[in-house]
């Protein structure tokens, strides 16, 4: 049996050939690769995703407990970031003394965070209870005070005359912290 | 003259079995590289999104440690507030204590409240009445106490008293030593 093919057949069969071989490399050398790479990719991506959801659910829970606390507080860190003021002072407490005398605050030291500021006070009372009374207010003032050593009483006339140190707290702010961001 | 009855047939490089071929080989050729396209696509789009996710989760670590750290500090906040109002309740109720220690028959005319100790001046009766009703408490409450006695124009006694806690204690408690 003889087979006969004509060279124009021959020829589509070469072409067809080199076009399969093309193919075959195409495949096995790139597209394959590529595929690989395609299911890595895919799946690293996935992995980081649910490693975000989870710094992401960590992220939300720290957020709702630095709002609460920052809610359930918010008196006292007003208090610790506002500066003390002799005049606002006086005006505030004024009330509690017949005479009511603030000496310059100054700078004493640093208390971890805190700017601690040393106030020298002289007041005259016409009872003690006032100075009781005094106490309670100065706990839910504009400020963080704290009363300290040494206290003096002395009559004069029909008044006690009191002189009182007082130590006033202040929040010291390095630097501002990064905005906060809720995603 | 004519030498065959058929017409020669046109030949042609574009015959049908090339076309065939040709247009098989088309499709797949677009097939492949279409499908080469999308996989490069997708990867770039995965390798950004991937830098994208990363850039996220290290924005987030610093909110959260930046977080805690103003938790911390508010926590701290918190604690020196309560020790300073807990602070300045006791001193009240010290106050308010030593002003009832003082009997009616006494009556002072200086204290001077200290951080380890108390100093009363006043006028008495007699030393009797100090001693029974003013020195005694104050002994129970205090580890060292010192008095002085001199007389005033009235026949009365002024005194001067001075009492001292252990050198480890304060009178209340002081956060900061």
């Amino acid at each position: 049996m003889k087979f006969k093919i004509s060279r124009q057949h021959l020829y589509l069969l070469f072409l067809s050939l080199f076009f399969f071989i093309v193919v075959i490399f195409f495949a096995f050398f790139a597209l394959i690769p590529e595929g690989k790479n395609y299911r890595a990719n895919k799946l690293a991506l996935r992995v980081e995703k649910i490693q975000k959801q989870k710094y992401q659910n960590f992220y939300d829970e720290v957020y709702k407990k630095l709002k609460q606390l920052q809610s359930d507080n918010r008196r006292i860190i007003v208090a610790f970031d506002t500066k003390f003021s002799v005049k606002k002072f006086k005006k505030n407490y004024q009330s509690y003394f017949h005479t009511l005398s603030i000496k310059p605050y100054k700078k004493v030291k640093k208390y971890n965070d805190f700017t601690l500021y040393e106030v020298n006070a002289t007041s005259h009372i016409s009872t003690p209870k006032t100075f009781y009374k005094f106490l309670d207010a100065l706990n839910k003032s504009d400020w963080i005070v704290e009363v300290n050593f040494p206290i003096e009483f002395k009559k004069e006339d029909e008044y006690i005359r009191s002189s009182f140190t007082m130590k006033v707290y202040h929040r010291k702010r390095v630097k501002e912290t990064t905005p906060l961001k809720q995603n | 003259m004519r030498y065959s009855y058929i017409r020669p047939r046109e030949k042609t490089i574009v015959t049908s079995e090339f076309k065939l071929v040709t247009s098989f080989f088309s499709v797949t050729f677009f097939m492949l590289f279409t499908t080469y396209g999308f996989l490069l696509y997708k990867n770039y789009s995965f390798i950004k999104n991937k830098k994208e996710v990363v850039y996220e989760i290290i924005d987030l670590n610093q909110s959260i440690f930046s977080m805690r750290n103003e938790i911390a500090f508010i926590e701290n906040e918190k604690e020196l507030a309560t020790s300073i109002f807990t602070h300045n309740s006791v001193l009240k109720e010290s106050i308010a204590n030593l002003f009832d220690l003082v009997p009616e028959q006494i009556t002072l005319s200086k204290a001077t409240l200290l951080k380890n100790g108390l100093i009363l001046q006043g006028i008495t009766p007699n030393r009797d009445v100090y001693n029974f009703m003013l020195q005694a408490p104050l002994r129970s409450i205090f580890a060292q106490t010192y008095s002085s006695f001199y007389p005033a124009s009235n026949g009365w006694l002024f005194f001067v008293s001075k009492n001292y806690v252990d050198s480890n204690e304060t009178l209340i408690i002081n956060k900061e030593e």
